[in-house]
């Protein structure tokens, strides 16, 4: 039997609840065999009034201090992390049909997600991003000259692309530190946390529920779409090259558009890592962030560059990463994959294995029931991978070398991890930052960034905050 | 070792050409399939490792099923060439779409053989007459083609097989009408049109779908069209992939079917790649319920077979369940004769309906197009 997950949430305020006399017409969309999903139609009407009510919460939110948003959507945090809460078992069973994960893997990405909307994080974040926190509530006087005020706009719409569960809340997470109230629409496969982050904050801290509504329609199809960039003080996007243009194009250039296109990650690995003591250590680590969403992240690695000349040669350290993979795929196995995803996997690996068939140095390491793959290498390139685990390894004669091959890929290139490269490391982050680089970090930490990273090279608030100085005047 | 590669071409050429059309008894393409596997096991040192790896070796193969596939891809990472490779006679190149992504390349060991399979094909197909046109053993159709003269296109397989038609099955009447640079010679092709409408003609006019779109287009600026002369017929192929016009098929065929003053009847999807020596036609010889667009479905000439694989565990699927294309295509004996495409389709009962390229609802991840990616980077 089928079940329907309501891909809506509105704030209680709002009179578009389901029951409400003025209900919506919903529509349904099979994602599986067992789940639907369902979502509203919105009207001009019903999505004009939406709005109105949301940017009235967004200037209640205001006056709301910064610390018990924090407070309260830490509270939500704590209960998604909670083994014991039924909404985490609930977030993770329904995670599974949605977004095409393993089960092993739901819970994994709560907990990684989760743990970023605890208060200690958020308080965390606040302070970096921020000399006083308290300028999100009220002027305060910091350097010579003025007292500055840090504000958001009423109402920030968010488009979410639906490829890592949880990103979303994170988005909407810091518009409400900012005392903006959120519209968000989910991708298809990412409908989930919104909707149960939106459902536990109404019963943890309805002042911030209510200005909050989650709802999910195909995106470019609603009229509640493009009322909502024309009203919103701020549009977040995430999503590919084409849904960003279409919705840059239509914000208007009074609003601010915040936009994190698709974007990929690569490691190195140098000779100070491959020895016979670390070489295995890094595998696993990197088979981690290479399996980790099912490499659908932008933190995913697509190709690992491995030195020449340790103790562990390139061919030697894929053997260990593929193992590695093998042994993930138990503990964490992979999630659903579609027919086109498959396929190029299938064309990805056979095209290597009858490069491996050649004579040439390639080796095709490979799951024979899953999808996880490892392509090792003869000469230094760069090739995207197709996504579902599948990872090129790359001999390098020298890291420095590496620098050259991701040339093409700076468009794109986010997250870059660095092993082993001792006293070499600050001269090849400054070629990384030069190759377009905004992150650089290790295996292990590169699935889950810290709460203050500066996603995509921005600022966390940059985007969202507008700054009022308020200068001395002479009375 | 059995056969050498001329002798093997040699004998498949005859059989092909003296097949009517109907599917062959399966014994008889059993028995093929396995004589071209063997001999590309023994001179395909490449494809022998690959299938090798598999565990299969020619003297245990069941059935022509159990033939290891190559992926469609695999075009592009290494020559696939089953015999001499010093005697190859011509490298096809597949069509990129920016240029800047590597392209599949064919090497073909013997044009003669693709000869022998695309023209019984071809004939049976367009040049056989059809319910609206002449009587008897069909028309002697001057082709037009919307595709650039083998000459200026060496390496597109479809400017070879529609030089080679105008040639043997068009009696040497017709003409090419797009540049090398792809630029449609709009006045020629009208002209050309215009003289076979006079004369009463009929014609076939034969192209990329992409070049139609654009033909069709130029029309309607000049408010042109035609009425030409029944019996003529229209065949498209290629479909769109990765170009920013895209047209629906029943949107695409009544446009053609306007400009031209032709029956939906009279237009005839090919469906072709490089990669294989032998086209598949979804026209009224195809046809065994009507011509109707959601009925069609493409019949492979008897010397290939093709399977429907799930695209998870790649076994093969019922008839009616959608999966990716495999073809197993003896025409391809100078390479590798079977290919995975990453085409959808359902297998019916004499050939398969395509579904198009395998696409995913929504994307998921951040995945990009090799293309996309590697535009203006330095190879």
């Amino acid at each position: 039997m089928r079940t329907t997950f309501d891909a809506c949430l509105l704030p209680p305020s709002s009179i578009e609840s389901p029951t409400a006399e003025s209900a919506l017409a919903w529509e349904t969309v099979d994602l599986s065999e067992s789940l639907a999903v369902r979502y509203p139609v919105w009207s001009g009407d019903a999505a004009e009034r939406l709005l109105k009510a949301l940017r009235e919460e967004g200037t209640r939110l205001a006056d709301v201090p910064v610390r018990d948003v924090v407070a309260g959507v830490g509270r939500v945090a704590d209960r998604f992390l909670d083994s014991s809460d039924p909404i985490r078992s609930r977030a993770i069973d329904l995670l599974v049909p949605t977004a095409g994960i393993s089960k092993e893997m739901a819970s994994e990405v709560l907990t990684g997600m989760a743990r970023d909307w605890t208060a200690e994080r958020l308080d965390e974040l606040l302070q970096r991003e921020l000399p006083d926190p308290g300028v999100l509530d009220g002027f305060s006087q910091l350097d010579e000259g003025r007292r500055v005020r840090a504000s958001g706009p009423p109402l920030t719409f968010h488009v979410g692309a639906g490829t890592v569960p949880g990103v979303s809340v994170t988005s909407m997470v810091r518009a409400l530190l900012v005392k903006s109230a959120v519209l968000f629409k989910p991708g298809l496969g990412d409908v989930v946390l919104p909707v149960l982050f939106a459902e536990t904050l109404a019963e943890e801290a309805p002042e911030l529920a209510d200005a909050m509504a989650v709802t999910y329609w195909p995106g470019g199809s609603s009229p509640l779409e493009d009322l909502a960039l024309e009203r919103a003080g701020a549009v977040v996007a995430y999503g590919g090259d084409e849904a960003i243009r279409s919705l840059r194009a239509r914000t208007p250039v009074t609003a601010r558009f915040i936009a994190y296109h698709h974007r990929l990650s690569v490691g190195l690995v140098g000779r100070g890592a491959l020895t016979a003591a670390r070489a295995s250590g890094v595998a696993r680590m990197a088979a981690r962030a290479v399996s980790m969403f099912d490499q659908r992240g932008c933190v995913s690695p697509h190709a690992i560059y491995v030195e020449e000349g340790g103790a562990v040669g390139p061919g030697e350290w894929a053997a260990l990463l593929a193992s590695a993979m093998a042994d993930l795929e138990a503990e964490l196995p992979g999630g659903y994959v579609t027919a086109s995803e498959a396929s190029a996997v299938h064309q990805a690996r056979g095209s290597a294995e009858l490069r491996e068939a050649a004579g040439s140095g390639v080796r095709v390491f490979r799951g024979e029931e899953s999808f996880w793959t490892v392509i090792l290498e003869d000469q230094l390139g760069f090739t995207p991978s197709p996504l579902n685990r599948v990872v090129s390894v790359f001999p390098a004669p020298d890291l420095c070398d590496v620098v050259g091959s991701l040339r093409g890929v700076g468009r794109y290139l986010q997250t870059v991890v660095v092993e082993g490269t001792e006293d070499r490391l600050p001269q090849l982050a400054e070629a990384l930052r030069r190759a377009g680089a905004t992150r650089i970090t290790s295996f292990e930490k590169a699935p889950w960034p810290p709460p203050w990273w500066r996603h995509d090279g921005a600022s966390v608030f940059a985007g969202l905050i507008r700054w009022i100085d308020l200068e001395e005047i002479d009375p | 070792m059995s056969d050498t590669f001329a002798s093997l071409a040699r004998a498949l050429g005859t059989a092909f050409y003296e097949s009517s059309g109907e599917p062959w008894p399966d014994d008889v393409f059993e028995g093929w399939a396995q004589r071209v596997f063997a001999y590309q096991f023994e001179t395909n040192p490449v494809y022998a490792a690959y299938v090798g790896k598999r565990g299969v070796t020619p003297s245990q193969l069941a059935h022509w099923s159990e033939i290891p596939w190559v992926p469609a891809s695999a075009f592009k990472a290494v020559p696939l060439v089953s015999g001499d490779s010093s005697r190859v006679q011509r490298v096809f190149r597949t069509s990129g779409t920016t240029g800047a992504g590597r392209r599949g390349e064919h090497h073909v060991l013997d044009l003669n053989l693709y000869k022998h399979s695309l023209v019984p094909n071809m004939r049976r197909h367009l040049y056989s007459g059809w319910p609206g046109g002449p009587d008897g053993e069909g028309p002697i159709l001057p082709i037009l083609a919307l595709a650039p003269a083998p000459a200026q296109a060496p390496k597109s397989s479809l400017s070879f097989m529609l030089g080679v038609a105008l040639e043997v099955l068009s009696g040497g009447e017709g003409g090419f009408f797009v540049t090398r640079d792809g630029v449609i010679d709009s006045v020629g092709l009208t002209a050309a049109l215009v003289g076979a409408t006079a004369l009463g003609t009929p014609i076939l006019l034969a192209g990329t779908a992409f070049a139609f779109v654009h033909w069709i287009e130029w029309l309607k600026e000049q408010s042109g069209g035609f009425n030409l002369p029944p019996g003529s017929l229209i065949m498209e192929t290629g479909g769109f992939k990765g170009r920013s016009r895209v047209l629906k098929r029943p949107a695409f065929y009544s446009a053609l079917s306007e400009a031209h003053s032709v029956p939906f009847e009279a237009i005839v999807n090919e469906y072709g790649m490089t990669e294989l020596l032998s086209q598949f036609y979804d026209g009224p010889v195809a046809a065994t319920s009507g011509m109707a667009l959601e009925a069609r479905r493409h019949v492979p000439p008897p010397w290939v077979r093709t399977r429907v694989l799930d695209p998870n565990t790649l076994s093969a699927l019922p008839m009616g369940e959608p999966g990716l294309l495999c073809h197993y295509d003896l025409a391809n004996a100078g390479s590798v004769m079977a290919v995975l495409t990453e085409d959808m389709g359902v297998a019916v009962d004499d050939g398969f309906r395509v579904l198009g390229r395998v696409q995913g609802a929504e994307t998921r991840g951040c995945s990009l197009a090799m293309d996309d990616l590697l535009s203006g980077v330095p190879s």
